[in-house]
């Protein structure tokens, strides 16, 4: 069935957002058409205003209106350590943990598979920072993957050339979880990564 | 590992099929097009494997239809399992065990040992086929070997496309070479250390079937020289390195990486000498139904249980003796097995539950 030109086009550009299939992009378009045109404008004007207010940080590379950030600009915050993520959606999550040191996002995919290089990644911002001598640890926040151990031993090589200390994530169990039900894999990872527990 | 209860939907041209099989040995048999692979194809993919025939899903729906059901209850070391495969053409393949969904990579799901004409080719066949048998069976006893298998293929993908633009100077090309260093070195050790234990098992069998008359030995080969008696890790890295330096021009040159794992090999012998070359083809056969049934021995003694035994059209490949031992041997095995077959006359069957298919139907 066809349908008319600027709803079929609406659909067009929802299917296009991650985890959005046809049959919701469908769903939401007809959605759109039913509320108040004040909301459906305010979500237009959203939209545009994200574009054109938010951008990544010049430092730091996370994302913010104003720059330096508000995390760049924070006199409180640990100028001693710094953690390197993939995307600002990680710095997001980090953020949650109370983590309180700088941070540097690379804002690049990386996946061995689709021909990307290293080289493609701008570490100037970074580099200048370690070359400076305030930063005593990096922390290498990637995933446990092969794309993340590649990209870990590149930051890591050039973290190493300024002489810093540099420490990865560990992987393991999951709080609250139940060793019962943890794969194989996983166990395995977090029995290679125990500590000593009494002193 | 049992199964006591098949529901097929839809798949392929079985439209809608209820099967029963007993605890050992179970026949299909039927015409040529009627649909005895299909229902063993049918118990394959519930290893959550994709299918031995093609590699898109939307083939195996029957044509009529836009989705296929594969339900099944099966048991192992006395735990029931309940499992539900369902592949839609417009959501995408679901996976529930025990109503819950799960990965199609679940180490849970079923185990099994896939036995077809083909493999009958494993002695004579290429390099590349006993690479597979090898990583097949590895893969469903290790989950540790299918993560590192995974990502050495990767980075060899890596690595090949790096030496394609010749970009061998670059930091990129150091780093994915150490980690493809390491997980090819990973990956030889497991393959080692299973072929020591697979080929014990591999010799036993092949006396039984071979009337105790030749000596069968197996033997990893290296595609690359080890210089020294003991084998680990840092020997093995070291090793591959040297040998992938040495060889730098000849692999800008062809533009791919030429020693590895992706290229090893399993060495077969009879009696000391190369099998491919020296054996009869009846021996060959002979030493390809060993490597088949070592498999699934070697699976019980790492596991604690038996896979299923899953056997296409094999008969018709071999001779009137060997069928008989082969069907002597599922017979009074411990373990479940299914065996297709346009015919088996002149064969004594014993117990063994037998039905026949005719139009994707049990009749």
């Amino acid at each position: 069935m066809r349908l008319v030109r600027p709803l079929e086009n609406l659909i067009d550009q929802l299917v296009k957002l991650p985890t959005i299939g046809p049959k919701t992009a469908q769903r939401l378009a007809l959605f759109l058409l039913k509320v108040p045109e004040d909301e459906a404008k305010a979500l237009a004007e959203a939209i545009l205003e994200v574009r054109l207010q938010v951008f990544p940080c010049s430092v730091c590379g996370y994302l913010t209106d104003l720059d330096p950030c508000y995390i760049c600009q924070d006199a409180k915050r640990d100028k001693n350590i710094i953690c390197v993520t993939e995307e600002a959606s990680d710095v997001i999550s980090i953020e949650r943990t109370g983590y309180n040191g700088q941070y540097f996002v690379l804002n690049k995919e990386f996946h061995v598979m689709e021909g990307h290089d290293l080289d493609e990644i701008n570490l100037d911002s970074l580099e200048d920072k370690l070359a400076s001598g305030e930063i005593k640890e990096v922390i290498l926040a990637f995933n446990p993957d092969v794309d993340g151990e590649i990209m870990a031993r590149y930051l890591a090589s050039i973290a190493e050339a300024h002489q810093v200390k540099v420490t990865r994530l560990a992987h393991g169990l999951p709080v609250g979880g139940d060793i019962e039900f943890t794969d194989e894999l996983t166990l395995r990872r977090a029995i290679e990564g125990r500590y000593e527990f009494m002193e | 590992m049992k199964i006591d209860q098949l529901k097929v939907t839809n798949f392929r041209n079985i439209r809608r099929l209820e099967y029963q099989p007993i605890s050992h040995l179970n026949i299909i048999i039927g015409k040529n097009g009627e649909g005895k692979t299909n229902l063993l194809e049918a118990i394959y993919m519930m290893s959550g494997n994709s299918s031995f025939r093609t590699n898109t899903d939307q083939d195996l729906i029957n044509y009529d239809a836009l989705y296929y059901i594969i339900r099944a209850k099966y048991n192992c070391l006395e735990k029931d399992y309940n499992i539900i495969l369902n592949y839609n053409l417009n959501v995408s393949k679901e996976m529930k065990l025990n109503n819950k969904k799960v990965a199609l990579s679940n180490d849970e799901l079923l185990k099994v040992v896939l036995f077809t004409p083909d493999d009958l080719y494993l002695v004579k066949g290429s390099p590349q086929k006993r690479r597979y048998f090898l990583d097949f069976i590895l893969k469903q006893l290790d989950a540790e070997y299918k993560l590192i298998l995974d990502n050495y293929s990767k980075l060899l993908r890596k690595r090949n496309l790096l030496l394609k633009n010749d970009q061998t100077n670059s930091k990129n090309f150091t780093i994915v070479n150490d980690l493809f260093l390491e997980n090819a070195s990973k990956l030889i050790l497991l393959r080692l250390n299973f072929i020591t234990i697979y080929e014990e098992i591999a010799k036993e069998v092949f006396k039984e079937i071979n009337n105790n008359l030749n000596n069968l030995k197996i033997r990893y080969a290296l595609s690359f020289p080890v210089n020294s008696d003991k084998i680990n890790l840092d020997i093995l890295i070291n090793s591959l390195a040297k040998q992938l330096q040495a060889k730098s021009t000849i692999e800008k040159r062809r533009r791919s990486t030429v020693a590895g794992p992706h290229l090893d090999d399993l060495h077969i012998y009879l009696d000391n000498r190369i099998a491919r070359n020296f054996a009869s083809q009846g021996q060959q056969r002979n030493i390809a139904i060993t490597m088949k049934l070592a498999e699934l021995y070697v699976f019980k003694k790492i596991m604690g249980f038996y896979p299923l035994f899953l056997l296409d059209e094999v008969l018709a490949e071999l001779d009137n003796e060997k069928r008989q031992l082969l069907m002597d041997l599922l017979i009074n095995a411990d373990y479940q097995s299914f065996l297709t077959s346009v015919n088996i006359d002149k064969l004594n069957i014993g117990d063994a539950h037998l039905d026949s298919i005719v139009d994707g139907s049990l009749v």
